[in-house]
């Protein structure tokens, strides 16, 4: 039984389907010519080899999702799909360097981009890497870039405002599925970027030139030009140098400063990822959700162990830091993402299907839920039987450690509001919890009257 | 209106004249981002050029290394 993918619609060289629980992506044959230029011009092994292209095996056209295939690809599986209104900064720089970069290598092979969505990059670990195998058409010399708009409004338009204006803008990338209007961009922007002479261009300039564009026909020798090979690398070259200019150095929110300020000492720091690591061991999971994950401290106790682990912040910058960090070890089990648990992502786009909500892109094996309740169940009302209803449904094992009401953590949350919570307690959370899970372990958190729980949900508790 | 038609008119004969391959164009380039580009090709072009003369003029100093080699790495 084959199911195409309700976000693989709107390219007519080819669409993803799914058999079987394998991803395969048909070719079709309008796409014919392309695709063989493609691996017969050397750029589909080049992108291969320097990781920037997802490789993928020909399974022949018998396995076809629809009649009349030229080719069916089974494509190297990604292990996470994650989606840029869920990136930091850095992560979407790089997805933008790298969407240039192959670009600039298909440039080499007579070839170019025919988009440049940023939802065709996904990361594997740290790394970005193009899922889109059918993304490339021949390079014609006169023509200008046709996914230009796309780059700009999906990298460009979206990486200046998080450095320029205010890094949680990223966020619009949620709401413009299709990257951020450059006119939007352009007044949001601080009127100092038009000095800056790529942003003026890229943004400002061509803000101006849709807005004068849009109904009214250029005149004979505009149309009349040609953009020749050294212009297009120009451009190229430009977008590169914008991109690269933008900066964002993660400071200043309350989260990334977390750490520092928590009162863990380090030995009970330690104690406490030996028994997070111990809980680990026993459940033995293959998907880990780390769930206000901070900098990713808890999150590497389950990614050093060999587990894939997903790191979910809703603060930019302690997901920056996180990502920066697994940039620099280099790390292929660690995905740091950006994500507010009240408010989780969505199914979004066409029919609500175009792109996934997290509860789609699970479930986990196991939840991890540290130094977090008190935030939830105070900060944002929520109570304890909805938060275990809700962890249940993420996956069937939960490590989750419960903040007491006289914690100096959740004193603080409560100094400068009235305190409705009388149920917050040890008794009433184990009560809720046990509605859906079966507690396997308990441990308190020396120093601290923290606990730490190794939770499994129970038959019926999904 | 009609300057709209017109403007159609004119991009579709620039995308016809420029494009021999029967693979259509799935992605609208927007008629401001395209144009855009035709109006600066000339700049873009000149300061590529000059960049390289740069680069060359630089690796014949010291030995450079691929300028792509490591660009998303080296983020």
């Amino acid at each position: 039984m084959s199911d195409a993918l309700p976000s693989s619609f709107r390219d007519p060289s080819g669409f993803l389907f799914r058999e079987d629980g394998v991803l395969y992506r048909q070719v079709n044959p309008i796409y014919r010519e392309a695709y063989d230029q493609l691996m017969a011009s050397g750029l589909h092994r080049a992108l291969v080899d320097a990781g920037l292209l997802v490789a993928h095996e020909e399974v022949g056209p018998g396995r076809a999702g629809t009649g009349g295939a030229y080719k069916v690809l089974r494509p190297e599986p990604i292990p996470f799909i994650s989606y840029p209104y869920e990136w930091c900064f850095s992560q979407l720089k790089r997805a933008a360097l790298t969407t240039l970069r192959v670009q600039t290598t298909a440039l080499r092979h007579g070839m170019t981009l025919k988009d440049a969505s940023a939802y065709n990059i996904q990361f594997v670990g740290s790394r970005p890497v193009l899922i889109d195998t059918l993304s490339f058409e021949p390079y014609r010399e006169g023509e200008p870039w046709v996914a230009y708009r796309q780059f700009c409004q999906h990298f460009l338009a979206p990486l200046a405002l998080m450095a320029r204006t205010d890094v949680r803008l990223g966020q619009l990338l949620r709401v413009h599925l299709d990257g951020i209007p450059l006119d939007l961009a352009a007044r949001l922007l601080p009127w100092r970027t038009r000095l800056n002479p790529a942003l003026a261009l890229h943004i400002h300039a061509h803000a101006a030139s849709q807005r004068r564009f849009a109904d009214e026909a250029p005149d004979a020798s505009t149309t009349r030009r040609r953009m020749g090979r050294s212009s297009f690398e120009g451009l190229l070259d430009s977008l590169r140098a914008a991109t690269r200019s933008l900066q964002w150095q993660p400071k200043g929110t309350p989260w990334a400063e977390y750490q520092s300020m928590t009162h863990y000492s380090p030995e009970a720091a330690d104690q406490k990822k030996a028994q997070v690591g111990a809980f680990l061991d026993e459940a033995r999971p293959a998907l880990v959700w780390d769930l206000g994950a901070n900098v990713g401290s808890y999150s590497r106790v389950a990614s050093d162990r060999g587990i894939l682990t997903i790191a979910f912040d809703n603060d930019p910058a302690a997901v920056e830091r996180s990502y920066l960090e697994a940039k620099r070890r280099k790390e292929t089990l660690l995905l740091p993402l950006v994500m507010d648990l009240t408010n989780p992502t969505p199914g979004i786009g066409w029919d609500l299907r175009e792109r996934t909500s997290i509860l789609e892109r699970g479930p986990a094996d196991l939840v991890m839920a540290l130094a977090l309740i008190h935030h939830l169940v105070i900060s944002n009302n929520v109570p304890f039987d909805h938060l275990a209803r809700f962890l249940a449904r993420l996956g069937r094992w939960l490590i989750i450690e419960f903040v007491p009401k006289d914690d100096p953590q959740t004193q603080k949350l409560l100094a400068w509001r009235k305190d409705i919570f009388a149920e917050y307690s040890e008794q009433a959370f184990e009560e809720a919890f046990r509605r859906f899970y079966t507690i396997r372990r308990a441990s308190v958190l020396p120093d601290t009257g923290r606990k730490l729980y190794l939770m499994e949900r129970n038959a019926s508790g999904s | 209106m009609d300057s709209i038609i017109g403007l159609s008119e004119s991009l579709l004969s620039i995308l016809s004249a420029a494009r021999t391959s029967h693979l259509p164009a799935y992605l609208d380039p927007g008629s401001g981002s395209f144009l855009l580009q035709l109006l600066v090709a000339g700049i873009l072009g000149g300061l590529f050029a000059v960049r390289a003369f740069w680069g060359r003029l630089r690796g014949k100093i010291a030995r450079k290394k691929d300028p792509d080699q490591d660009e998303s790495d080296g983020e």
